[in-house]
């Protein structure tokens, strides 16, 4: 059981729930306004924490729901374009015939290969921001918040069919996006 | 199959979503599916390094990419805000708050998961449907209550209003008002709460359908516009007022004043249920009952809370609001500001608008302004608004929109009282009126009657077989013959009709008339009949009714009034009027006009007779077309001194109903049910005579 003491969460959780918010949203002033809601949003309902779990663990329990809250309303005022519009990376990496062109991605790790995979995490959040929004939205929720399909569905008013095409094209898009990059890094590192 | 099938096989791998056999496909990808493979090892790298974003609190990254200094401080200011405002409720004893005092042990959400699931069963509770209106604090929902399976109104604060802790307090409070005033007329309270997922206050409270008091008032007037009879619709708007009044006499005993009364402000549903809505600006009188409840800030801060509403709320509410009011002038409000209100709600009933209206029209100004105009412009008063309205409910209008409060009303009670009477006497004075209606109709419909047997007696004489005989006699023999035969028959006709003066068959030739056979009753003794002999039958210039006559197609028939049927128009006549049936003859062998057959009856006689009947007008006057007044009596007794004189002049107060009566044939007084008049026209549009009561 403790008191909670607001005045001091930007110092102790800032950081913290704006670099979440910042992976998940791909823009400062997003994330930004979403940790101010999440601290305005703790300090009106603070009679609800009673202390079990961390302050932190709530401030993200809550920061989860305004993250979806934004995406959601970000994702209602971007539906003027419809999915189908958006870029298909399918074109650049399959011929007519719907094969693969010839090194169409670019990189995989050898066999054994030690991956740090922190480093591959700034790599993917960089090819996120490259990915159309619709999609970069849905991979976000479906990989990184580990949502459900469905509540992803309801959240963003797409049907199933269309969520997996947002799926699907981002896991395309990131594939050769992460394969050029890292390739590219890989032979910088090769060649310092 | 493809690569790009197998591209597609492999995204949803991923997530565990594939079938048995499409997982073997995968397994057996050959050596030659060397993109498909990278594809697929590389989408599973890039899940693993963001699944579950398990970088996040590695100590080397938390340094990267934080807040700037800007953001931290806008934060830092934010948040306090929202800690000083929640501690300044919290003092207020509005809310429960952790923050610096005792440990909550509500059982509420404890953890990140728990504040979602809670999220949920506080929003499944009520599924918002849409939104219903907006009033000065929040906006109004139709919302399901999806435990109780009703549909229910939800009040939630306005967005922007949720920033002002002031806001708050008045939303608290409107509710904690409400839910203390237990009256059928007063919006019955379900649940009060805060939405777990935003942190804003709304309440539950009984869903009483969208139309309101402003909504009848429209259709009534509407009504009224178009003609329709309005008297009903006035008795229901009035009886609607009499439930306000109760509402917020309930209130006054209960110590809290109303303070915002508006057509606006009481809802209707369709089964004569009103409610009145909106206690937001109520105000709680410090000795009461329920302010010895209600925590210390309801009492406090009224003028801000004032401000307040006029500020947000600029359209509606000045329209309706007592001087002191206007002036801000807080220690003067109390009850009989309510009085000025409901004072406010008659008006608006009596004339469809509201009562400030005029004086504030064409002003766009700023509402400091408009609330000068209001505190020091004269009463309104019925008549700016060019409406007629019984002249009591004017009465009583103005008594409760006094500028002295102490001419107003003492109470709500005294004011529904004086409505209240005013509508039993209404009903009484109603069936008084209704019984005056029907016989000023049975006047009519008797003259009608006794008009019609004349009609048929003059048509009757002039087919008799003496008329056409004595066209074609060529001895005197002869004609003295047929003249008694005739006589004979129209002496009968004489006998028996006491109020037929004469009948006389005329020859008519060019513009001279001769009498052929003229029987009448004799001047002194109306008993004795008399055949006027050959040598004074009288013959001379053609009157104009007779003129008219001679017109007429054979068989028509023509009544009139007329002074004297053989007199000219520019001679001198009598004052007696006698009304006139006549049918012209037609020689069958010419088939032109050979004379004419008239009945003359004593109107007079006849009019006397329908007077003596007992009546419950105390003054009927009867006048024919020029208005001349033919008959008038006051309570009983007839009056000879008004004869033949003017209606306008001598019973001005029935000029309204003449007017009518020149096109209609019936005139119903709507608005004080004091007059009525009936028309019976002889020849449409032209002659007839009117029979005018008054109660």
């Amino acid at each position: 059981m403790s008191e909670l003491n607001p005045e001091v969460w930007v110092d102790e959780y800032g950081d913290y729930l704006f670099r979440y918010a910042y992976s998940r949203l791909r823009d400062s002033n997003a994330a930004e306004e979403v940790v101010q809601e999440t601290f305005l949003a703790g300090v009106r309902y603070s009679e609800q924490f009673a202390g079990r779990g961390s302050e932190q663990g709530w401030l993200i329990g809550i920061l989860k729901r305004k993250i979806i809250d934004y995406v959601r309303l970000r994702n209602k005022h971007n539906k003027a374009a419809p999915y189908e519009d958006e870029h298909d990376p399918s074109a650049q990496l399959f011929d007519e015939m719907g094969n693969w062109k010839p090194g169409a991605i670019n990189w995989s790790p050898e066999p054994g290969q030690k991956i740090e995979m922190a480093e591959l995490k700034d790599v993917v959040q960089d090819c996120l921001k490259t990915l159309p929004q619709g999609q970069a939205d849905v991979f976000v929720l479906s990989v990184m918040e580990e949502m459900d399909s469905d509540d992803i569905c309801r959240e963003l008013g797409i049907s199933p069919s269309n969520m997996w095409v947002r799926m699907h094209r981002a896991r395309l898009g990131l594939a050769k996006c992460v394969g050029s990059k890292w390739h590219v890094d890989d032979e910088v590192k090769q060649n310092v | 199959m493809s690569d790009q099938r197998i591209a597609e096989l492999i995204s949803k791998s991923l997530r565990h979503e594939i079938s048995p056999d499409e997982s073997v496909i995968l397994e057996n990808l050959g050596e030659e599916d060397v993109e498909s493979q990278k594809f697929a090892e590389l989408s599973k790298l890039i899940q693993q390094s963001v699944q579950g974003d398990v970088a996040m609190n590695s100590p080397e990254r938390e340094t990267k990419k934080g807040l700037t200094k800007d953001a931290i401080a806008r934060l830092k200011k934010s948040v306090s805000n929202a800690v000083r405002e929640k501690l300044s409720l919290s003092d207020a004893g509005l809310i429960d708050s952790s923050i610096s005092a005792t440990p909550n042990t509500l059982d509420l959400p404890k953890t990140e998961t728990s504040v979602e699931e809670n999220t949920r069963q506080l929003m499944s509770r009520f599924q918002l449907i849409r939104r219903l209106g907006q009033g000065g604090l929040g906006n109004v929902w139709l919302a399901r209550d999806e435990k109780l399976k009703r549909n229910v109104a939800i009040k939630e604060l306005r967005p922007e209003a949720l920033e002002s802790p002031k806001a708050w307090q008045r939303f608290h409070r409107e509710a904690e008002i409400t839910g203390q005033l237990e009256h059928p007329n007063v919006v019955p309270l379900y649940q009060f709460g805060t939405n777990s997922k935003t942190g804003e206050p709304f309440y539950a409270m009984r869903f009483v359908g969208k139309r309101s008091l402003a909504d009848a008032i429209v259709e009534f007037h509407d009504q009224v516009e178009a003609g329709q009879s309005c008297h009903l619709g006035l008795h229901r708007l009035l009886s609607v007022f009499l439930d306000i009044c109760q509402a917020i006499a309930y209130a006054h005993s209960r110590g809290v004043v109303h303070r915002d009364l508006k057509p606006e402000n009481v809802a209707l549903d369709n089964f004569g249920q009103v409610i009145v809505l909106d206690w937001g600006l109520a105000k709680v009188m410090e000795d009461s009952e329920l302010s010895m409840k209600m925590s210390n800030e309801f009492r406090m801060g009224d003028s801000t809370l004032l401000t307040q509403t006029m500020e947000g709320d600029v359209v509606g509410t000045p329209l309706y609001m007592a001087p002191e009011q206007a002036m801000g002038d807080l220690d003067k409000i109390d009850h009989k500001t309510d009085v000025y209100g409901l004072g406010a709600i008659l008006f608006s009933i009596l004339t469809g608008k509201a009562p400030h209206e005029l004086s504030v029209s064409g002003v766009k100004k700023e509402i400091k302004e408009i609330l000068k105009i209001i505190a020091n412009a004269e009463a309104p008063s019925l008549r700016d608004f060019a409406k007629c309205a019984p002249a009591e409910l004017e009465e009583i209008c103005s008594r409760a929109m006094a500028r002295k409060r102490h001419l107003r009303f003492e109470s709500v009670q005294e004011l529904a009282d004086a409505v209240e009477t005013w509508m039993a006497g209404q009903s009484s004075k109603k069936s008084e009126y209704d019984a005056m209606r029907m016989e000023g109709r049975e006047l009519r419909a008797e003259m009608q009657s006794y008009v019609g047997n004349l009609e048929r007696n003059a048509r009757f004489a002039a087919g008799l077989p003496p008329i056409e005989q004595l066209m074609q006699v060529t001895t005197d023999e002869d004609l003295t013959v047929w003249r008694e035969r005739l006589a004979s028959i129209f002496r009968g006709m004489l006998q028996a009709n006491p109020d037929y003066q004469n009948i006389v068959y005329s020859k008519v030739d060019g513009d001279k008339f001769s009498e052929l056979v003229r029987v009448e009753r004799h001047g002194g003794d109306s008993s004795s009949l008399r055949v006027v002999p050959k040598s004074r039958l009288r013959s001379d210039v053609t009157s104009e009714y007779m003129n008219s006559l001679i017109e007429q197609k054979p068989e028509e028939v023509l009544t009139s009034l007329v002074c004297d049927p053989m007199c000219q128009r520019d001679k001198n006549c009598k004052d007696t009027v006698g009304l006139l049936s006549g049918v012209p003859v037609y020689d069958s062998r010419t088939e032109d006009v050979f004379g004419v057959v008239m009945i003359n009856c004593d109107v007079d006689k006849l009019l006397r007779r329908q007077m003596t009947r007992r009546t419950t007008a105390d003054e009927l006057v009867v006048a024919c077309d020029i208005f001349h007044i033919m008959m008038h009596t006051k309570s009983g007794q007839i009056s000879d001194e008004t004869l033949s004189k003017r209606v306008a002049d001598q019973a001005p107060h029935f000029l309204p109903a003449v007017e009518h009566l020149q096109t209609e044939s019936e005139f119903i007084d709507t608005t004080n049910s004091d007059i009525y008049g009936a028309r019976l026209w002889f020849i449409p549009n032209q002659h007839g005579i009117m029979y005018l009561l008054k109660r």
